[in-house]
């Protein structure tokens, strides 16, 4: 309630406050104090011979607790916002409290921050604190997608541990990577292509370049047409469009004829969401030496 | 007056008996609620916040319908452990076109509010046809009907829009005129993403003022 439209509301609240607080206080202090010789019990009719009533107040124990809880409410009120826009004596809000608490948490990591910002990707990769918190980092924002082992799933998000790299494997592309996101467009070629013999070719001579280029296959004419643009004559990929090489045995969506006949005729558009809001640049730079120790490690 | 005389006096009418209850505790509700209404901060959008389009709108009532918000809230606290994991604490201006507010108050799974952007369409459509093909021990129920249902069976959109608009929602003619052709081919799948995708994204942790900003 710190925000008040304008004075008008301020003051009905502290207003109403106060009189009810005075108005609690008159209540359970006449009935107290003026409780001996007054209770008129002379004037209630009796009932049944000898049903009376009465009016006798609460025990003294209720008194005092009701005592303390008016007290308390007074000094609390002075304290803390409550009274219409009076901010109390604590100047105490929310917001102040997070951005003082969150002034202390970054008080208390900014060592570690900056061993982290000067420390090389092999020094972090081999500190074993710094591991397990890139590997928590990990678990919290990317395992949803790249499985909690980094190892890729569901078929549509590619493994991180297998040491190819779609869109670059130094540490600035990882990183890249992360912080930017990285959008893939392959679109569909079906259209393209004519039909479903050369689809089918097509598909059967991507699935045979990683046994060597075989000039004679009847889906090398289409590939040479199409495809060689981004993936390059022999199928090794192009980091810069995020295009996968072709000639390994590492495929991003499967290695059935079936799937990469689906990446043919329906295109793909794998995405990398960016992470630069959510991540600082430690972080990053902690995550992908993670990524990079993992990767010379298998 | 003493306050025993006062009593008995209440006692012996009940008129002024019921009179009494009703004003005490009425006392409340004007100190809390009656300047609340009145406070133009709490119903003022909060920086890019804006109405939800149509397929927006379908896609928060399935999330009503298909109980979502009875597992993820929608609010994150001004604690640094939510700020640090959810992101930007939630402001009351974000949620002016919210009606009804889906704030919740079980967390079963994760609060939602910043999920915009965080995954990609293909994550989400994924998850909620099997959660655990992505997240091995999720107890997250499937919803494998949503891409099987058109969009457009999800209420009567205009209708929808229409009443909003009387609440004060600043839809135009041309966005009621339009609401269904917007909904036309799509599923309830994709509609719902539409919803997740934008939830939250209309906060600029960048541009946030003072703290208390919403508060
Ligand atoms: C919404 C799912 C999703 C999340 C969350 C996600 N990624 Fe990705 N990531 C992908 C997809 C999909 C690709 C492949 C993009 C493509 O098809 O080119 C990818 C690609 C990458 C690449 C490039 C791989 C390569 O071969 O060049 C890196 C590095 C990466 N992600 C790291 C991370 C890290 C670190 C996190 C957590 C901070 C993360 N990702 C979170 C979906 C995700
Ligand atoms: C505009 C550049 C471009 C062209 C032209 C192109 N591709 Fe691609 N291709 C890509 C990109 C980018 C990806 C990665 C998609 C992703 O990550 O979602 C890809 C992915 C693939 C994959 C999946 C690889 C895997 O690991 O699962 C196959 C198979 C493929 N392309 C085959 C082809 C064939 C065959 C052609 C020609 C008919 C072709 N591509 C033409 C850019 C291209
Ligand atoms: C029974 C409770 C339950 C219900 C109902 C439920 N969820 Fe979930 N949800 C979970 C749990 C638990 C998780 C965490 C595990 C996971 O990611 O699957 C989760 C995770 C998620 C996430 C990922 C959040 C993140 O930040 O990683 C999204 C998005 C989500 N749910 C959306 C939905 C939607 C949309 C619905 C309604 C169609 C829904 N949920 C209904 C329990 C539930």
């Amino acid at each position: 309630m710190a925000i008040m439209p304008n004075d008008f509301w301020s003051g009905w609240i502290i207003v109403i406050t106060v009189t009810s607080l005075l108005g609690l206080a008159w209540l359970v202090l006449s009935i107290y104090l003026l409780r001996s010789g007054d209770d008129q019990l002379h004037e209630e009719p009796v009932w049944d011979e000898n049903l009376q009533e009465g009016n006798t107040p609460a025990p003294l124990w209720w008194f005092w607790l009701i005592l303390a809880m008016m007290v308390f409410s007074v000094v609390y009120l002075m304290l803390y916002p409550g009274l219409g826009s009076f901010q109390g004596a604590f100047q105490w809000s929310q917001g102040g409290q997070l951005a003082e608490r969150q002034a202390s948490y970054n008080a208390e990591f900014e060592p570690l921050e900056q061993q982290i910002v000067s420390s090389s990707y092999e020094a972090l990769g081999s500190n074993e604190l710094a591991m397990n918190t890139a590997a928590g980092i990990f678990e919290e924002h990317c395992s949803a997608c790249h499985g909690i082992d980094a190892r890729g799933q569901a078929g549509l998000f590619p493994s991180l541990s297998d040491g190819v790299w779609q869109w670059g494997g130094m540490p600035a592309q990882i990183e890249q990577s992360i912080r930017n996101g990285r959008n893939a467009a392959m679109v569909g070629w079906l259209s393209a292509l004519g039909g479903e013999g050369q689809l089918q070719n097509v598909a059967e001579f991507v699935l045979s370049m990683s046994d060597g280029i075989d000039a004679a296959h009847p889906g090398k004419r289409y590939y040479d047409r199409f495809c060689i643009a981004c993936h390059g004559p022999n199928g090794d990929g192009n980091p810069v469009l995020g295009a996968p090489r072709l000639n390994d045995d590492v495929w991003l969506y499967g290695d059935e004829i079936g799937s990469v006949r689906t990446t043919i005729i329906e295109g793909r558009m794998g995405q990398m969401p960016a992470f630069a809001e959510t991540l600082d640049d430690q972080q990053i730079k902690l995550l992908t030496a993670w990524l990079l120790a993992r990767n010379s490690a298998d | 007056m003493n306050a025993l005389k006062l009593h008995r006096i209440l006692e012996q009418n009940t008129g002024l008996l019921i009179f009494g209850i009703l004003f005490i505790s009425s006392i409340g509700g004007l100190v809390q609620i009656l300047p609340s209404l009145n406070d133009e901060t709490l119903s003022t959008p909060t920086m890019n916040t804006r109405v939800y389009d149509a397929v927006e709108l379908t896609g928060r009532d399935i999330y009503i319908r298909e109980g979502c918000h009875v597992c993820h809230s929608q609010q994150i606290r001004p604690l640094v452990a939510e700020v640090e994991r959810y992101g930007p604490y939630s402001r009351s201006g974000e949620f002016v076109y919210d009606r009804p507010f889906l704030w919740g108050s079980k967390r079963t799974g994760p609060d939602l509010h910043r999920i915009g952007g965080k995954y990609s369409d293909q994550w989400h459509e994924t998850h909620l046809l099997n959660p655990r093909a992505v997240v091995p021990e999720s107890i997250m129920p499937a919803y494998p009907w949503l891409s099987e249902r058109p969009a457009s069976a999800a209420g009567d959109i205009q209708r929808k829009m229409q009443v909003l608009q009387s609440m004060g929602h600043p839809y135009s003619p041309e966005d009621i005129n339009n609401a269904e052709a917007a909904l036309q081919g799509l599923t309830e799948m994709e509609a719902l993403i539409r919803y997740l995708q934008m939830l939250g994204t209309s906060f600029d942790a960048s541009q946030a003022d003072a703290p208390m900003e919403g508060m």
